[in-house]
Order: structure tokens, then sequence, then C-alpha cells
């Protein structure tokens, strides 16, 4: 019983080890690539004070929803792992017609874009199937003064 | 304790924790965690809760109305003496949001030690929140030096307002975040109806009605957490105020986009056209403003 109650107790406390630990590494892998993005937006560029992120897996997108007003330079950052070119972003206008994608450009991990008149978009963010079969993307948007 | 309570409680100690501490995917649904209910086919899409809402900056609200001329009126602020008042969760986020439109604005305009007292104002919310650490105490002295240079001080609030947001989202409180995103979102919303009611102005008319897109991506946000009775209100408020929006005629004709690739920025050309009656306007601006009341008084 005594062996029995130990084998059980480990099991049970090997679970929550295990549960505590991937939580605490999911928050510290996506901590650790936000700050590396974060590196992509300078001084230049005001965060639009918020952190976009969301853990994929093989093939799967996610959509981001957004404005960019008219008038204004933004900068967008797109990271996941530890290295750019990671993370391939598409950004959609409302009727799905395709106004960039990063992939056309060695899947380069930001790019500024000139809004010329206050455009709703969808940006598609999901993972270089060469490089990535699961991680934490990051997404970051700011904009210039 | 013999084995079989020894073993009922580590179960239910295990499945309480492993909830607790989102084990396995799913944070909350706001789009920062890893979505909820997955196709299983190719190419998969985060689902419906899982899309990501991202609300424009209060501070280019704040931008604008002083670029389009409009004089510093203190009025239109929430004053940081409040900040002892508000005593839920729900109120110390809404009004973290609101604080740091108000940064944002008092930065735009110069106005020193209004931005101090706005800077604390934020911070001690953000304590009471327990997301201290955004608002170190090494922040408001890098805030303090770099006085006179707005560039910067923008930079570091909006820094600040993204790692709170970060923290939030690596603790499973993500609800947390999108209440301080509806704050901010309100409050330059509100700067806009007030600043067009003293003096009209084409441009902030423009920014006005171009929150249609904004709301409903704001909403959505809000509604992963429709749940709880206490969103009720807000989101009842949000709701009715989309409902003017809905009038607005939006129009959108799509052009190509110019891209310079040594420069690596592309150019969107597509073009927008809003135009909203003084009907529109007024309506909307009355509810912006019980809205804002909700949240501030």
């Amino acid at each position: 019983m005594n062996k029995k109650l130990s084998r059980m107790q480990k099991y049970f406390f090997g679970i929550l080890f295990f549960c505590l630990a991937a939580t605490s590494s999911k928050a510290q892998i996506c901590d650790t690539i936000a700050s590396i993005c974060n590196k992509h937006l300078t001084k230049q560029y005001i965060s639009d004070g918020q952190t976009y992120r969301t853990l994929l897996l093989n093939d799967q997108y996610a959509e981001f929803r957004t404005t960019f007003y008219g008038g204004t330079v933004y900068r967008i950052a797109a990271c996941s792992g530890l290295t750019d070119g990671n993370l391939i972003f598409t950004i959609k206008d409302q009727e799905g017609n395709v106004l960039f994608t990063n992939k056309d450009f060695k899947n380069a991990p930001y790019w500024d874009f000139k809004i010329t008149s206050t455009i709703d978009c969808t940006i598609e963010a999901m993972l270089n199937p060469e490089t990535q079969a699961s991680g934490c993307a990051v997404l970051l948007i700011g904009f210039k003064q | 304790m013999n084995f079989k309570s020894w073993f009922a409680g580590t179960l239910t100690l295990a499945f309480v924790s492993m909830n607790l501490i989102s084990c396995g995917p799913g944070e909350e649904g706001n789009g920062t965690g890893d979505g909820g209910n997955r196709d299983t086919g190719a190419n998969m899409t985060i689902s419906v809760d899982g899309k990501i809402f991202s609300i424009p900056s209060p501070f280019q609200t704040a931008m604008l109305i002083k670029r389009a001329g409009a004089t510093y009126d203190k009025k239109v602020l929430n004053s940081p003496d409040r900040v002892k008042g508000y005593a839920t969760r729900m109120q110390k986020a809404l009004n973290l949001g609101v604080y740091g439109a108000d940064l944002g604005y008092v930065t735009m305009y110069d106005q020193n030690q209004d931005a101090i007292a706005y800077f604390q104002a934020s911070q001690k919310l953000a304590d009471d929140l327990g997301v201290s650490g955004a608002f170190q105490k090494t922040l408001i002295e890098r805030f303090k030096n770099n006085i006179g240079n707005k560039d910067s001080m923008l930079v570091l609030v909006a820094g600040a307002y993204r790692s709170a947001d970060n923290f939030l989202k690596n603790n499973d409180r993500s609800d947390i975040g999108a209440l301080i995103v509806a704050g901010g979102w309100i409050e330059a919303l509100y700067f806009a109806v007030n600043v067009n009611k003293s003096k009209a102005n084409e441009e902030i008319k423009q920014r006005i009605a171009e929150q249609k897109i904004s709301l409903g991506n704001l909403i959505g946000l809000l509604e992963t957490y429709a749940g709880r009775e206490e969103y009720a209100e807000i989101l009842n408020g949000l709701r009715d105020l989309k409902r003017d929006f809905e009038g607005v005629d939006y129009r959108y004709v799509y052009e190509k986009p110019i891209t310079d690739e040594g420069s690596k920025t592309t150019t969107f050309t597509s073009k927008t056209t809003v135009n909203i009656t003084a009907e529109q306007l007024n309506s909307i601006s009355s509810k912006v403003e019980g809205l804002r009341s909700l949240i501030v008084e």
C-alpha cells in the first residue's frame, strides 16, 4: 500500500510539476520573443500599448483585426523563435485583397506602412514551415510620431 | 489520512491546478492564447473566439486633436484625484485605460506637472491591479528626466502600457488588459467628441466616424468575457453606441499598394470615405459621454 501510495503521489505531483513548468515556459518563451521583437520597434515608433501573441502549430494561422489611421506611418514587427524570419505575415483589406506579405521579402521581421486613408485590415500570421513546426507568434504595432 | 481520501484530494488538487494554471492550450480567448475550437483539418485558423482584436492607440487621437489646432482643455480629462475612489477591479482597469489616454493628451500639450500627476494615478491603479512591474519606480524617474522631450515621454508611457498588457497575458488575466484598452478607446473618443463640439473640425469629425470598425473590434474583444455579469453594463453601452455607428456611411475602394523594398516601406493607397450626419454625430456624442461617465464617476 505504501509503495502504491508513493507511486501515485509521484504521478500526481509529476502532473502538477509538468503543468506548472509548461505554463511558466509558455509565458517565458512568449516573453523572450516579445523582447527580441521589441528591438524592431525603434525609438521613432510609439507602441500601440498592446502585445499580440498566440501559440501556433504547424500550418495554423492567427488572424489579427486592426485599423490603420490615414496620415500615419506604422511599423509592424513579427517574430517567432529566437531568430528573424520565422513568422510570415500577410495583410489583407476588408475585401480580402492582399496588400502585403513579408513572404515576398524573405520573411522580413518588420516592415513600415504609410497609410494614406484610414483602412481596416486583417493581418494573418503563420509560422515559416521551413524553420518552425510550432511556437509563439508575436506581433507588435508601432506608429511614427 | 487513508488512501481513498488522499487520492480524491490529490485528484481534485491536480484538476483544479490544471485549470487554474491553464496547463496545455488555451489562455483566455481574446486571441492572446492559442484559441479554443480549432479545426483539425489542414490550414487551420484560430476560432472566432481566438481572433485577435487590435485597437488603435488613444495617443493617435490625442495627436490628431493637437494637430487640428485645438487648445489644451483640462476639462476633457478625468481628474487624477478621483483615483482613490475606484474600488472594484473593473473600475480600476477601465480607469487605467482612461488615465493612459489622458497621460498621452497632457504629454502632447507639454503639460508636464499634469503629466506627472496622471503618471502617478496610472501607477496607483497598476499597483492595485498587481501590474506594478510595468510602472516601476525607475520608470517615473526616467519619465521625469525626460520632461520636455515629449517623444521620449510618449515612448515610455506606451512601453509601460505594453508591459502591463504583456504581464496580464502571461498571467491569464487578459480580461483586465481588454478593459484597459476599452477605457483608453472610450476616453480618446470622448476627447474627439468634446473638441468637435466646442469647435467643429472636419478631420476630427472624420476620426469619430472612422471608429465604426474599431468599435466592432472592441466589442469583439470584450465579448470574450460577455458571460461575466460585471461586463454587461459596459458591453450594452458599447452595443448601443454601435447601433448609431451602423448608420454611418463607410465606403472603401481598393487600390494597389506601392512597395519600396529599399526602405522596407509599403504605401497603402486604397481609399476609405466616411460620412456622418449631424444627427448621428449628436447621438454618438451623447452616448460616448454617457459611457465615459459610467466609467469615471
